[in-house]
């Protein structure tokens, strides 16, 4: 599937290139868009549609004409078909020229580190990186290896000691009372920040070892003061696409009109929900993430600012806190497996249910590891990372000793194995 | 600013490349040593599995009945009071697919096994299976050769320690650090001490027991329910076929744990259970998961876990199923 969608992008764009004629750069960009979504929602979507409309008109399986289908996922489909199309419109828009380099704009689409989960790399960015002379960099090479550290860090001590409490009690969310389910939901949030946020920095740090730069994916999203600045943190390359090949295109044509902004912002973030998966719960976390945006953009009418974020109603500090609630309540769609589980979850914590088991979730050690990376993360925060050119300030014994102490941690705190949530997607 | 490259070869580096490696040579060889040193100290544990390996290798010419399981089993099950020549091959969280696969990958080398016995408690029918890369699969290739990991295994699937750090820096630290390990193995890797759980804390008094809490897992899940039970039928067609006896168990529970199950799980599960025993000539059933009359508070561990006094019992009750069978 990798290589047939990227020979379809590589000679799709060249074809652009080769023809003045409007109408057929249309052709060849349409077609290539209809290849790439086409195959997208064959393997990703197409049992999800059947489902539901087998559903809609109460038809048993057999009834209808269509059956669905017993296709495995290819592993980072929804990035690379993204990467490839992307593209193609950006030559079509003559953002940039296309490669007439076969090898590589392959090397470019299956670009190991960041293959199967991002980051969502432009062309723009990383093609011409493959022309260019690379040589023995030590400097790039150490922060390379740094921000694998790190990575591994979140990945091994934060998400998987995080998973290791969030599935027990999602296994069995019948079991528990109020405070423990919104407790596993909050460390669901760092569970997947830690998850795949440092996957990200790991793909990020691999790519240094060869000489490769690849975007931030994430910029501490916990400290965002609005929906709309969460997302400018969180996953900031999926948002970057969907702004740049579906939000700006549909708000151009009239950029003053506040209903086709507001549409264009919910069908964009309802778009980049079911990008997570084919699931009604990840259209409606989308959906939800779409109002939230829209209630924060729309000004109150006396004094022109955010309805959602009214200064005189909360307190500075209090506003990340808020964001982080929404964003919480957003994780419980996400982590939900239907909306039958969501509905039950949500019912629990609602009702003041008691939490008897909620000490034994409780984990001093983890909690501690997670203030650690929210300090480090925070004392840092306008770099790319918290161990990043450490040589500049902290002499190398020093330096190792902190490396030492990440590696012990990692060695004894790391939790249970758990793959990758973002591999699924 | 590189330096001269040193020789033509593939392997040519620059001075600031051979650096650069002296550099992460002298950094890393201290982790790997002391990655080698955690390693050994956690295989010089005296945990369970490392019993059941060395009685494999030692007995398996002589075993008649392998029991597999959970922990319920673990704990419930003492080989050493078995009639038969035993080997227990239970663990905490084994679910179906690792007993399947622990019994496909020794089975060979029981060239005397007559019986199996499997437990299909109240979880067993709607707990999802574990994965291909559940941690213990690195446990069963050390210790009993066995591949559950159905790929190619590569060399660090064998090591212990990394199969999960957490868990193991536990047991090191309470056994050579805090010493709180009172466990005593005896050379089937039952633990003969296994007495310091939540009811004697309560000093086996039930009033205080009515009220202990305690997590239990009620959730159904009909869809796992079909998978796990059609999986269970495909082990029971294997077992048939290798002309095994089956005796399939439920280990005792206390009432408080018994009382909070879901009735339809609980169900279900024997519902399969009856089919199964109808189906199935070379099966019996010892469901004594309720079995207030032989057993009492002190013996057990905690809510659905045997102490070794209770384990006694159950065994003797297993001891009459095998007579039975003869």
């Amino acid at each position: 599937m990798i290589v047939a969608s990227s020979l379809v992008d590589y000679f799709a764009a060249l074809a652009l290139k080769g023809t003045e004629n409007n109408n057929r750069q249309k052709i060849f960009l349409y077609g290539s868009i209809f290849w790439n979504l086409g195959v997208l929602f064959l393997f990703k979507y197409y049992n999800f549609f059947i489902d539901e409309f087998a559903l809609l008109f109460n038809m048993q399986e057999g009834e209808y004409a269509f059956s669905t289908l017993n296709l495995i996922l290819p592993v980072g489909l929804s990035f690379y078909t993204f990467q490839t199309m992307s593209y193609t419109i950006d030559v079509f828009k003559k953002r940039i020229e296309p490669t007439r380099n076969l090898l590589n704009f392959l090397c470019f689409v299956s670009f190991f580190p960041q293959l199967v989960a991002g980051p969502i790399e432009k062309a723009s960015n990383l093609l011409p990186q493959f022309s260019n002379k690379r040589s023995f960099d030590s400097a790039q090479v150490k922060e390379g290896l740094r921000q694998i550290l790190w990575g591994l860090f979140k990945k091994m001590v934060i998400a998987d000691n995080a998973a290791y409490i969030v599935n027990m009690v999602y296994a069995s969310p019948e079991d528990y009372g109020s405070l423990s389910l919104l407790y596993a939901s909050v460390l669901f949030f760092f569970q997947i920040y830690g998850d795949f946020s440092g996957y990200s920095d790991i793909a990020i740090g691999t790519a240094k070892l060869f000489g490769f730069r690849l975007s931030k994916n994430f910029n501490i999203p916990y400290l965002a003061k609005s929906v709309t600045a969460f997302w400018q943190r969180w996953h900031i390359t999926l948002t970057r696409w969907f702004t740049d090949y579906v939000y700006f295109p549909i708000i151009q044509k009239n950029l003053r009109s506040n209903i086709r902004r507001n549409i264009a912002v919910f069908l964009t973030m309802g778009l980049i929900g079911l990008w997570h998966g084919a699931d009604w719960t990840f259209v409606i976390f989308g959906g939800f993430q779409g109002l939230l945006i829209i209630v924060e953009r729309t000004p109150l009418s006396t004094n022109r600012k955010s309805s959602l974020y009214h200064k005189a109603l909360i307190p500075d500090f209090m506003v990340p806190v808020l964001s982080l609630i929404f964003i919480t309540l957003s994780c419980l769609l996400f982590r939900s497996q239907n909306i039958d589980e969501l509905w039950i979850i949500l019912k629990r914590i609602t009702s003041f249910i008691p939490s008897e088991s909620l000490a034994s979730l409780i984990d001093k050690r983890f909690l501690l590891c997670v203030v650690i990376m929210i300090t480090l993360e925070v004392l840092t925060r306008f770099k790319d990372f918290p161990l990043v050119q450490l040589d500049n300030y902290i002499n190398r014994p020093t330096r190792w000793l902190l490396y030492y102490f990440f590696i012990f941690i990692i060695f004894l705190y790391a939790g249970p194995k758990e793959d990758f949530i973002y591999f699924q997607f | 600013m590189q330096g001269p490259k040193k020789t033509l070869s593939i392997f040519s580096f620059s001075e600031t490349q051979l650096r650069f490696l002296k550099y992460c040579a002298v950094f890393f060889i201290p982790v790997i040593i002391v990655y080698a040193v955690l390693e050994l100290l956690v295989l010089d544990l005296p945990i369970n599995y490392k019993f059941y390996g060395n009685h494999l290798n030692t007995h398996s010419k002589e075993i008649e009945v392998m029991a597999l399981g959970s922990s319920q089993v673990k704990c419930g099950f003492n080989p050493a009071l078995s009639n038969k020549s035993a080997i227990n091959f239970a663990s905490t969280s084994q679910h179906h697919n690792e007993d399947f696969n622990i019994l496909k990958g020794t089975i060979d080398r029981f060239p005397k096994l007559k019986t199996v016995v499997l437990e299909v408690s109240s979880n067993h029918l709607e707990l999802p299976h574990h994965a291909n890369d559940y941690w213990k699969n690195s446990i069963y290739l050390k210790y009993y050769n066995v591949n559950a990991f159905e790929r190619p295994t590569w060399a660090k699937d064998k090591l212990i320690f990394l199969s999960n750090t957490r868990f193991f820096s536990h047991k090191l630290m309470n056994f050579y650090f805090y010493k709180t390990d009172n466990s005593e193995l005896n050379e089937f890797g039952f633990d003969t001490n296994n007495y310091d759980g939540a009811f004697k804390k309560l000093n086996y008094d039930e009033n205080e027991i009515a009220n202990h809490k305690f997590k239990i897992i009620t959730r159904e899940d009909l869809s796992i329910f079909k998978k796990n039970t059609a999986y269970l039928f495909e082990m029971m067609d294997y077992l048939e076929k290798q002309n095994l006896n089956v005796i399939i168990i439920n280990v005792p529970i206390y009432k408080t744990y018994a009382h909070k199950r879901n009735p339809n799980i609980v169900h279900r599960r024997d519902s399969v259970l009856n089919v199964i025993k109808n189906k199935y000539s070379n099966v019996i059933l010892l469901n004594k998961e309720t079995d207030t009359v032989q057993f009492a508070v002190r013996d057990f561990l905690n809510e659905n876990h045997l102490n070794p006094d209770g384990a006694k019992k159950f065994t003797a009750l297993v001891n009459r199923k095998l007579d039975s069978l003869n």
